[in-house]
């Protein structure tokens, strides 16, 4: 079953602090991230099924997967000086990869690639105590062609359809996002407008009109990450967002997101 | 030859060509391997000497010229990445972690 759904920034400034960013708001998103963490502690899941966007990390250009399923008993990665190793929930996770297949999701697993830090700096700051198992599940979204937000969507209903079917109770985060332009002349022009729309949007529970947006239409907002939430909203539907913070950097709109679930 | 597709042209994340490889391939060295980040350091010049990149792509490299090298086809956020890990190789005691 489904009990959370969260987005989280993950920008690495939040974990590694240069000097070229204000700690207060740092602080800020930390303390949304907090609240995260209070409220999975709360809802009690068994597993945390997380949405991330690989950095060109595990998957370089010798394979550039669409969709992907991390199925191993534990996966682990670095970032600077973070080691890190978690659990993989993995009949969880290999449910995941045999139903999506089953509803025509021609999805990649792995028991061996490394995990990004997209998926680690939110987890670094929203696991619970005692620490739950993970199904990380990439959505390529820096390597084009990427997935069309509409395949996105599609498969968020699909997984929501599968997590809501299983014994277990599932937290679901989206990490990344929002606006952000990383190695571009844009980075220090983000388009902060255009995320504080799209909260309304999500404010009035209507995420799903986000599958029709176009994937040139992300690019040029910087958007390219809301992929996972987009894959998010396909799984929570009309619900709702409680945004928690949005705090736009000189570089980046970082927002904290919850879509509280009814109980299953 | 068919024209450029306009979307991907236009786009900051563009289709990585095949030309820019040996160039991509290196940043993500930068970017994810600690060790060849130390040879760089030590001597970007060795370090970059077998990887079957041009001369001019090895000049951007030294000097870590964003622009020029986006322009030579470098994915964007490696170059964003490989540049991140450099300064934190260069000046750990700069930064905060949490």
């Amino acid at each position: 079953m489904l009990v959370g759904a969260f987005a989280v920034a993950h920008t690495p400034q939040l974990l590694i602090r240069p000097e070229t960013e204000d700690r207060d708001l740092v602080l800020r998103v930390h303390a949304a991230m907090g609240r995260v963490k209070q409220r999975l502690q709360d809802l009690r899941p068994d597993a945390i099924a997380i949405v991330a966007g690989d950095h060109v990390e595990a998957f370089f250009l010798d394979a550039v997967p669409a969709l992907a399923v991390y199925v191993g008993r534990e996966c682990a990665g670095t970032f600077g000086p973070y080691r890190y190793r978690l659990d993989i929930h993995e009949p969880l996770a290999r449910a995941v990869v045999e139903q999506g297949i089953e509803r025509g999701f021609d999805l990649l697993y792995t028991q061996d690639a490394p995990l990004d830090y997209a998926f680690y700096v939110p987890l670094h700051f929203v696991m619970p105590e005692p620490a739950r198992p993970i199904v990380p599940l990439h959505v390529n979204v820096y390597l084009p062609p990427q997935p069309t937000p509409a395949r996105c969507h599609a498969w968020g209903v699909a997984l929501g359809e599968i997590l809501r079917g299983r014994p277990e109770r599932v937290a679901l985060i989206a990490s990344g996002g929002m606006s952000h332009f990383p190695g571009t002349d844009r980075y220090a022009s983000p388009e902060f407008d255009y995320d504080r729309g799209l909260l309304d949007l999500l404010r009035d529970g209507r995420g799903r009109e986000l599958a029709r947006v176009t994937g040139e239409e992300l690019d040029k907002r910087g958007n390219i990450e809301l992929r996972t939430w987009i894959t998010l909203l396909g799984a929570v539907g009309d619900v709702r967002a409680d945004v928690y913070c949005y705090e736009p950097s000189w570089h980046h709109g970082n927002a904290v997101v919850e879509w509280p679930l009814p109980t299953p | 030859m068919a024209a450029p597709d306009p979307v991907s042209e236009r786009a900051h994340y563009r289709f990585p060509p095949s030309e820019a490889y040996p160039l991509n391939r290196c940043l993500y060295a930068l970017k994810s391997d600690p060790a060849f980040i130390e040879r760089f350091v030590a001597d970007p010049v060795a370090a970059t000497a077998e990887l079957g990149l041009t001369e001019g792509e090895r000049a951007d490299l030294r000097r870590m010229d964003r622009d020029a090298l986006v322009a030579r086809g470098a994915h964007p956020y490696l170059v964003f990445m490989a540049g991140l890990r450099l300064k934190m190789a260069a000046e750990p005691g700069a930064l905060e972690y949490f």
